[in-house]
């Protein structure tokens, strides 16, 4: 039998513990929710001056009372929420007033909230989704990075129609799985594939094409015995068949490029993602991953639902969802806040590395692109309504992207969110004006 | 000009082909007499005017209003009651003429056929276990089946996108890995552990030796010793036992075994203890402030009676969650109860399986005392008695296979004298008998050659036949002819039947979920499964095999709307009964129902109103009923004076339509309207927000006051009024399923003397008034016809894979009666679809 040193782990959860005591956390300030990682940036980035954007959900909206700047423009005065962003004020816009015309609120706001997608517009199905605007992305800049992008989330897979589990949804609508052990995606990034040496690899990529063309052949003499509503449903098969060979090709393409060598030390990979007492550790490993893909240039678009709707926890446990439905009660509000200021400190800290690595004649984060919000606003009263989401965009003043503002909108006659999540992926490079319902990029962003 | 006067001139007589003889006779006054006033030039109410609306039957789009149209009058719910009523047999006339001529232009168009559908993920899951013998829920990586109709097994919904073909490709392989061996049997490893082990109980630093590895293992800080067992208290990051840190060697199954045992106060010691604790608090806050002696007194009374009477001190047996830990992804692999006294432990196992990543096991007694503002301060006493569950020792020991080679290994690899001397030979073997059970029908010599050429060119390039023969596998799971249910046909204007072995996949999957079984295969091939007499007995055999179970859980789980049990869980704050025990247990308690009816050919309408529930010991002290012991689910007649019996009287209906903090009548409304009579209100005009918390003026406003301020808008009104009152009936029902006879405020659920007392009347969709529960479902019984017809619709649309259509309407019919001439059960109606044209042919 031997004993070993306390770990810090241990540590660390007996002082999650005792700050998740009700009484405690109301004494405590809020920056005693700061995260116990030591991991430190870089310095310097390995990659060069490119567009980047990531997109980041919290779920069950929040307190809007703190949240709202009371004045709009230039020389707005941070709300007692946003204040936990001063650090930044120079580097983000608040934007208030959007929504998607077509979302219907209640929990469903992470299914919409990057494709703006009327969920109802098929006839036939229950259920349909569009293209996801971090995907619209990939589509263009993917293939210049290992990874064309990143799914990431708490609860893992896609979860289910109305209650999303990702933000990432592909070009026929089909969620894309997040990934939440941070343990699994570090390794997938940045650990090389042992065992397998470049002969093997390539072996195996012929192998599956050649099953892939034995699956063509069948699906071609299938379609010959097929009605016509049958064979449109054979058709999706093949373009998902070839699709995927297009894929064998691009990994094959990557395959005498090393990945990244990146060291693990200091980051907190065994955090869990549904434990509330690991939440500010899971949410600050997650980001370091983000930013240690982003600055390895492994990925230029990363998805990350911090938690699932109707779900959630605060940097203490505490039960976001509940809070969420505070019904004007002064201290659920007063709760909720704290948990919003959590979340705000977890960006602001993810803010800090970028800015604190240097990348060509500039920072990470004026070309990293942040988008930050929930696809519900709680309200007054606990609403679960989808108009006028709280919202904040950061970062990525090297592509034109306009901060230290209140971009202020008017409820009930606002352009679509569309525009802004347009005006980003204009920004990342891709040529286009349309997007769902956009009417254009949002003026005052760029 | 001639020409252009011509035309002029015949355009009339072109209009009057367009609109029927009929048509101008008959519809069109009855419209311009019963609607036009609300749906015309000066109003459209709801969006729809009817005067300019033409007969033209083909536009999917007008076709869809004259549906609307259809229904809504032959329901009688329009003209609205405020209106002159039409005589009944011009809304006869009416209705069955405009029937008649959309059902016609459906079968012109082509009548629906069901579209090429791709297994669902249970469907995956059930044949995989079925055709390769492992059963570990492979598609659960998966992205979620989307719905059409309201089920995920419709083709038309059913989409395959590159993403998922990658995990089809990805699960094959792990499929196989996972079901072919190779080499000889590998050593089994034993590893005990005792939580004694680890005297100072510290979390997270005891490391004890095992195999090759130094596993940590932790006793729970808060837990004791006692005997043998070492206690688990309660559900907290150091009250876990367990052990971590690990990787196995081999891959594979592995035993979990715990010799365990549960500790449950007795009520009588349980209540001594409290009544002992609170007299001491007692004494020395009267100590402290004399004055107020006479409300500590009252204070004192009230919470020993709480105490004296709450059900929630009728402890059931503790429960074990078990979490497996893998690189780094939790999962729980168990939640149980754990009832084998101290006197008499008992050993408790499962199988799981292992992969050689390095992982953990954490044991948890997640047992949940319910909070009450009463017992608040108490719960957090270290001495509190609660259900404890005490553990001896745990084992893992594995990998586990009872032959070797194993059962799954020989589904594919059968035994045969080529096995080692003819590789060749024997790899044509397997694929010849692999391949028609993949695809569910006699494969071509050609489809066969495809996947040998596939073998043969891999071979070479391999270390072994096993890895060889995988490549034709993995194609074969990768397949449009397994991964969709094919049924070719050419474009014929009759319905053609189905071939016996379409049949034969068909039944399998409508009462299975899986694949045919060899009985089924045989049925095919000699072609009697096409006998109506030979369907019949399948029907009865498949029901009677386990396997009906996936039938129940994914029929019921979408008709009834299970599935979203916990999607938007109700608030821990405001319904401290809603814990994951309580969760699971609603869930199989409207399962257990629905298989309770099915399997006992109980008449349908016990579904709306019956004299018995289906509960565990866990609901049974929800509901208040004594003397129910253990965790399954079973049949409990009723005590008198309980509001219970029925489907709307289960709480996994009322969670599902509330919606977290506050019941919902209009959730709880549409619910009946489209579960139990058949009609799809539609979806609401826009985002009209959640209804205000408070109502100026009103001190006390009720969430019925609260809406109908929200119909004082007529154009909500015009479905609202239809829908909210079927909802307020059901306003005893809190919104985890607790009667109550008062409205508590908003964001509380604590019941005050002054609360509003309940109004529960309601009113069906053709008017007939009714109050509470009784009155409800007194008049959903008068309406049972409709309840089966929807029943059927419902059933046909789950059996056949796609959503009916108008023209479908008469079959219907038909089934319903014939299920009601057959003792109107669920295995007669299961029977009429199975030998419904719908069901036998294309």
């Amino acid at each position: 039998m031997k004993f070993s040193p306390i770990s810090r782990r241990t540590v660390l959860r007996g002082l999650g513990a005792s700050i998740s005591l009700p009484l405690m956390e109301a004494m405590l300030p809020s920056t005693l929710h700061a995260a116990p990682s030591t991991y430190r940036p870089l310095g310097k980035s390995a990659a060069k001056a490119v567009p980047r954007a990531i997109f980041c959900y919290v779920p069950n909206g929040v307190n809007v009372r703190e949240w709202m700047p009371t004045a709009a423009g230039n020389g707005y005065a941070l709300s007692p929420t946003l204040d936990a962003l001063k650090d930044h004020r120079e580097h983000f816009s608040v934007l208030t007033g959007l929504g998607h015309p077509h979302a219907t609120g209640g929990h469903s706001g992470a299914d919409t909230w990057l494709t703006g997608a009327n969920l109802r517009a098929v006839p036939g199905k229950d259920y349909s989704n569009t293209i996801s605007i971090d995907q619209l992305i990939a589509e263009k800049v993917g293939d210049q990075t290992r990874i064309p992008s990143l799914e990431i989330g708490d609860m893992s897979g896609t979860g289910s129609a109305g209650h999303s589990h990702t933000l990432a949804f592909d070009r026929n609508g089909t969620p894309l799985p997040t990934e939440n052990s941070p343990q699994q995606l570090f390794e997938r990034l940045f650990v090389p594939q042992d065992a397998s040496s470049r002969e093997a690899t390539l072996r195996r990529y012929a192998e599956k094409r050649s099953i892939l063309d034995s699956v063509i052949r069948e699906a071609k003499a299938l379609e010959k015995k097929l009605g016509t509503a049958d064979q449109a449903k054979l058709g999706e098969y093949l373009t998902s068949v070839r699709e995927t060979e297009r894929r064998i090709q691009r990994e094959a393409d990557w395959i005498d490029v090393a990945k990244p060598s990146i060291h693990a030390d200091g980051l907190q990979l065994t955090s869990k993602p549904m434990d509330g007492h690991d939440r500010p550790m899971w949410l600050d490993v997650m980001m370091e991953i983000s930013y240690l893909a982003f600055q390895a240039d492994t990925t230029r678009t990363i998805t990350f639902q911090w938690s699932r709707e109707a779900g959630g926890y605060g940097g203490s446990g505490e039960n976001h969802h509940e809070l969420s439905h505070h019904g004007g009660d002064a201290d659920m509000l007063k709760r909720l806040a704290n948990i919003d200021r959590f979340h705000l400190s977890r960006l602001a800290r993810f803010m800090d590395f970028l800015k604190a690595t240097e990348e060509e004649g500039g920072t990470m984060l004026d070309h990293t692109m942040i988008v930050f919000g929930s696809g519900m606003n709680s309200g007054e009263k606990g609403d679960h309504s989808p108009e006028n989401l709280p919202l904040l965009i950061a970062g990525g003043s090297k592509w034109g992207l306009k901060h230290n503002q209140h971009l202020a909108h008017q409820v009930g006659n606002h352009p679509p969110l569309a525009n802004a999540l347009l005006t980003i992926a204009q920004k990342m490079g891709v040529e286009t004006d349309k997007f769902q319902d956009a009417t254009g990029t949002l003026s005052g962003l760029a | 000009m001639p020409f252009r006067f011509a035309i002029f001139l015949l355009s009339p007589s072109v209009l009057a082909a367009v609109e029927p003889a009929i048509f101008t006779a008959e519809i069109r006054p009855f419209i311009e007499h019963h609607c036009v006033k609300c749906h015309g030039p000066e109003k459209q109410k709801g969006k729809l005017r009817l005067d300019t609306l033409p007969p033209d039957f083909t536009d999917p789009r007008t076709a869809e209003r004259w549906k609307e149209v259809v229904d809504s009058v032959s329901s009688h719910e329009m003209p609205p009651e405020e209106e002159p009523r039409p005589h009944s047999l011009d809304v006869a006339k009416f209705a069955s003429w405009l029937e008649t001529r959309l059902a016609d232009a459906e079968t012109a168009k082509r009548p629906p056929e069901v579209v090429l559908r791709r297994m669902n993920r249970s469907e995956y899951n059930n044949t995989i276990r079925d055709l390769l013998g492992v059963d570990f829920q492979p598609a659960s990586r998966f992205p979620d089946d989307p719905q059409a109709g309201g089920y995920d097994n419709v083709g038309t919904a059913l989409t395959i996108s590159p993403l998922r073909m990658e995990l089809y490709y990805d699960e094959a392989r792990t499929i196989l890995d996972r079901a072919l061996f190779a080499g000889p049997r590998p050593e089994v490893v034993k590893w005990r552990f005792d939580p004694e082990e680890n005297a100072d109980r510290g979390m997270d630093v005891l490391r004890v030796k095992r195999g090759r590895d130094n596993v940590i293992l932790n006793a729970g800080q808060i837990s004791r010793i006692a005997g043998e067992f070492t206690f688990m208290r309660r559900e907290a990051w150091n009250g876990s036992i367990g052990f971590r840190d690990f990787a196995v060697a081999v891959e594979g199954d592995y035993l979990i075994r715990l010799r365990a045992a549960a500790k449950v106060p007795e009520r009588k010691a349980f209540t001594a203890w409290v009544r002992q604790v609170l007299e001491k608090r007692r004494a020395a806050e009267i100590a402290l402030e004399p004055q107020k002696k006479q409300w500590i007194d009252d204070d004192f009374e009230n919470r020993v009676k709480h105490f004296e009477t709450s059900r929630t001190y009728d402890y059931g047996p503790p429960r074990l969650k078990l979490t497996q830990d893998l690189a780094g992804t939790p999962s729980v692999i168990a939640e149980l109860d754990i009832a084998a006294p101290v006197s008499a432990p008992q050993v408790y196992e499962l199988t799981r399986h292992f992969t050689t990543a390095r992982g953990g096991l954490t044991f948890e007694n997640v047992y949940e005392v319910t909070r009450h503002q009463e017992n608040g301060d108490l719960l957090g006493e270290d001495a509190f008695p609660r259900p404890e569950l005490g553990i001896d020792w745990i084992e893992l020991e594995g990998p586990i296979h009872a032959v070797w080679p194993p059962k799954s290994h020989r589904m594919v690899l059968h035994e045969s004298e080529k096995e080692t001397t003819d590789e060749a030979t024997y790899a044509r073997e397997v694929l010849t008998r692999f391949m028609p059970k993949a695809y569910r029908r006699p494969v071509f010599p050609a489809e066969i050659q495809d996947k040998l050429a596939l073998y043969t060119a891999a071979r070479p390039g391999k270390s072994s036949f096993l890895e060889a023969i995988k490549i034709p596998l993995i194609s074969i799971l990768t397949s449009p002819n397994f991964l969709f249910l094919v049924e070719p046909k050419v474009a014929t204007a009759t319905a053609e039947p189905l071939t016996p072995h379409e049949l034969a996949s068909r039944l399998a999957y409508f009462l299975w979920s899986s694949m045919p079984d060899e009985t089924l295969f045989r049925l095919a091939s000699d072609g009697s499964l096409a006998q109506p007499q030979v369907m019949q007995e399948q029907v009865d055999r498949l029901l009677a095999d386990p396997r009906s179970e996936a039938f129940v859980k994914n029929f019921s789980g979408q008709w009834l709307g299970l599935r979203k049990v916990g999607a938007n869980p109700p608030v821990k704050g405001i319904y401290p009964d809603y814990d994951r025990h309580f969760e699971i247990s609603i869930v199989r308690e409207s399962e257990g129902f629905f298989s309770e009816i099915l399997r006992h050919d109980l008449d349908v309408r016990n579904f709306l109103k019956t004299n018995f529930v289906t509960i565990n010991e866990r609901l049974a002290r929800f509901y208040g009923i004594p003397s129910i012991k253990g965790d399954e689910i079973r049949r409990v007649p009723i005590p008198d004076g309980l509001q219970r019996g029925g489907i709307v009287t289960q709480a996994a209906i009322h969670t599902i339509t509330s919606n977290g903090t506050r019941t919902s009548p209009v959730s709880r409304g549409v619910w009946v309207l489209k579960t139990l009579l058949g009609t799809d209100p539609g979806l609401p005009l826009a985002n009209v927000g959640e209804i205000a918390n408070e109502i100026p003026g009103i001190d006390k406003a009720t969430v019925r006051q609260r809406l109908a301020l929200h119909r004082e808008n007529p154009s909500c009104a015009r479905c609202h009024d239809k829908i909210d009152p079927l909802g307020f009936a059901l306003e005893n029902f809190n919104a985890v399923g607790q009667w109550r006879d008062r409205e508590s405020r908003p964001n509380t659920d604590k019941e005050a003397a002054d609360d509003p007392v309940i109004d529960a009347t309601g009113k069906m969709p053709n008017g007939v008034e009714f109050v509470g529960l009784a009155g409800l479902q007194d008049a959903l019984l008068g309406q049972h016809h409709s309840f089966e017809n929807s029943l059927a619709t419902q059933l046909t649309t789950y059996a056949i894979g796609r959503e009916l259509g108008f023209s479908d309407r008469e079959e219907v019919r038909r089934l319903t009666s014939a299920m009601n001439k057959n003792g109107n059960s669920l295995r007669s109606l299961i029977h009429a679809i199975s030998t419904s044209p719908l069901f036998t042919t294309h």
